[in-house]
């Protein structure tokens, strides 16, 4: 180490190619991103032209009947499936989430970065303690809340703010209420990341040249945060897409969504080549989403 | 330090958000793969302190997850807990290793109904741990007309008051009962008749769950529901309004059963704790935490009279009950059936 700190004073970090040494201290991502995303999405990739055996078990021939389910109508024989109706569903349940995130996560990420210093680790905390609690015991949590004969149903009720219980959960709007929930750290941390960054003096500059609070935020604030903001949408709106266990839970599984078709393939139906050829479309449907932000991101 | 705090945010987010999943182990005593929630820690612990094997206990929370994780990872499992269609699919596979009967002289203890029954037809393969069907439950405080079976829960005038399970298999076989075919006529044309009812079935129903349909019953979220007779029974025993009706159709019992996976390092030690919980004073320990019926005979004798008349428990009657077969890769075809009318 202290051989090559002088070299690295010497010359530009940014233009020397890694050494020995920075490729050892890169190893172990690189495996991690070769055994956990490489690996597993050869196998999706392969499994996703195979056919299943009476038990379920993959068989290696290949076909391309699973994407065919996918894209191609059986009874009709007319392009477009259910498939799409359930994406497009999760699509919008996302993107909900994202939305009411970014809007709830923006001002909560801004405050703890502003906060003074010695406070931004309690506040920090308090945004993850929820999640040392299990995942399933804060979703039933929602379920006690929400019931029909719940918390708030029973609060309301006894208040006389309503006379009869409101139907709250096993609806759309449970969902995505649960999605926001689980979700919501997920984007204040990297915006949080962005707004510890931004520098004081740039505000005040912007201010003694005459711009008021909201053109200091949309020409200062905004593009000195957004990769974070970008950050944050991706860490919220992919795994909003995937996810199966609150859908389930909160929303009763009456209209699937794609997480939960996928996750009935690989249990339920036993049929992995076609679950695995609708999770690679949806990573294909992730590569897009990414494309596109990182695009959006290099304009601003 | 900022990046370092932010790290370790992550980090700690990441731990605690991901779920972790315990390697199986592959030590010498006894590797059970089992239900959660199906096999009491009192009876594990007393065969530990009978025979001095230790077991190694992993759960799953359907059969299809136990075939995958089976068949992904060859014989690492001494002993495993499917269900009776399950038992013909693995025996016609030839992944079951052969019962040796004189290692489990208690297998006499069974009723005679739960011994050589037809997906097991020689008893070679298997042996029956609970049985129990899947039938109606009905809040009794809400729904003052009589339910007798399927048409009457789905006769419309309960729309969105209704849980059932969140499984596709199950829910086709109901379709089936109600047009006097046989649960296990899975034919193409048979499908294509069960599409019109549960056309007009599925949107009545409020909640799809298969791991605890009770809860939905319990919080007034619906009034009926049509889910496993241990929920019933459980729901029974905390509130008489809740009745449990086997449908006047046809109902679905399910055998869940030990058997021995093919390969299996332990077998000796497998067949040991067969015929431990066979013991009447074992399987009675079973009863009492998960009041399924009982294929014990010599352990029926030794419940109590408030076990014994929970009617979802040992069914008063004769009704019709009738096992599922495997039905190997129809399943695809019911899994398309009812994500198609689910999506729509």
């Amino acid at each position: 180490m202290i051989a090559t700190t002088p070299v690295a004073s010497e010359a530009p970090s940014n233009q020397r190619r890694p050494g020995f040494l920075g490729w050892l201290l890169m190893a172990p991502m690189l495996l991690w991103l070769v055994a956990f995303v490489v690996v597993p999405t050869a196998i999706l990739f392969v499994y996703s032209f195979c056919q299943r055996d009476e038990l379920g078990q993959v068989v290696y021939q290949f076909s391309w009947e699973n994407y065919r389910r996918i894209f191609i109508d059986s009874d009709t024989g007319q392009f477009g499936t259910v498939y799409w109706t359930i994406s497009l569903r999760s699509v919008i349940y996302a993107a909900l989430t994202t939305g009411v995130c970014l809007l709830f996560g923006y001002p909560v990420a801004w405050f703890i970065g502003r906060a003074p210093e010695r406070r931004r680790n309690l506040l920090l905390t308090l945004v993850m303690i929820p999640f040392w609690t299990s995942f399933l015991v804060r979703t039933y949590a929602w379920i006690t809340i929400l019931s029909t004969e719940g918390l708030l149903n029973s609060f309301l009720q006894y208040t006389h703010l309503i006379s009869e219980p409101f139907e709250m959960l096993y609806t759309p709007g449970a969902v995505v209420l649960g999605l926001i929930y689980n979700y919501l750290p997920f984007l204040i941390l990297p915006v949080y990341g962005s707004v510890e960054k931004l520098d004081n003096t740039l505000i005040e500059a912007s201010f003694d040249l005459g711009a008021g609070p909201l053109r200091t935020f949309q020409r200062v604030i905004l593009p000195l945060t957004w990769p974070g903001i970008v950050a944050g949408i991706l860490l919220v709106f992919i795994p909003a897409i995937g996810m199966f266990g609150i859908t389930q839970l909160m929303g009763g599984g009456i209209q699937p969504t794609i997480g939960e078709v996928i996750q009935n393939q690989f249990l339920q139906a036993r049929d992995a080549p076609f679950g695995a050829a609708l999770g690679m479309t949806l990573v294909v449907l992730f590569i897009v989403v990414f494309w596109f932000t990182s695009r959006r991101q290099r304009i601003a | 330090m900022k990046t370092i705090r932010l790290l370790f945010a992550f980090a700690l987010l990441g731990i605690l958000a991901a779920p972790l999943h315990a390697a199986p182990k592959k030590k010498a005593g006894l590797n059970l793969f089992c239900w959660s929630e199906y096999v009491p820690q009192e009876v594990i612990d007393g065969f530990t302190k009978e025979t001095g094997i230790k077991v190694n206990v992993e759960n799953y929370a359907s059969n299809e997850e136990m075939l995958a994780k089976l068949l992904a990872g060859g014989a690492k499992y001494d002993l495993i807990q499917p269900s009776e269609y399950t038992i013909e699919a693995l025996a016609k596979a030839d992944k079951l290793e052969e019962l040796n009967l004189a290692n489990i002289p208690n297998i006499k203890n069974l009723a005679p109904e739960f011994t050589k029954m037809p997906h097991d037809p020689d008893g070679k393969y298997s042996v029956p741990w609970m049985a129990g069907s899947v039938g109606i439950v009905v809040n009794t405080a809400k729904v003052k007309t009589p339910v007798k079976g399927y048409k009457d829960v789905f006769d419309g005038s309960h729309k969105k008051r209704i849980v059932v399970l969140n499984d596709n298999r199950e829910i086709v076989s109901w379709a089936l009962s109600f047009l006097d075919h046989s649960v296990n006529d899975i034919t193409p044309e048979t499908l294509e008749k069960v599409k019109p009812v549960l056309k007009e079935w599925l949107p009545q129903v409020k909640v799809y769950d298969s791991d605890s349909p009770k809860t939905a019953l319990l919080n007034g979220d619906v009034d009926l529901g049509i889910v496993w007779s241990g929920e019933a029974a459980i729901l029974f025993k905390k509130n008489k309004k809740f009745q449990y009706v086997l449908p006047s159709e046809h109902a679905h019992r399910f055998i869940d059963s030990l058997a021995i996976p093919k390969g299996a390092a332990n077998k000796e030690n497998a067949e040991k704790f067969i015929n431990y919980i066979l013991k009447p004073e074992v399987s009675v320990k079973i009863s009492e935490a998960f009041p399924y019926t009982n294929p014990n005979a010599e352990a029926r004798k030794l419940l109590s009279k408030a076990q014994l008349e929970n009617p979802a428990s040992y069914p008063p009657g004769d009704p019709k009950l009738e096992t599922f077969n495997d039905i190997g890769k129809l399943a695809k075809d019911i899994d398309k059936l009812v994500t198609d009318l689910k999506g729509k």
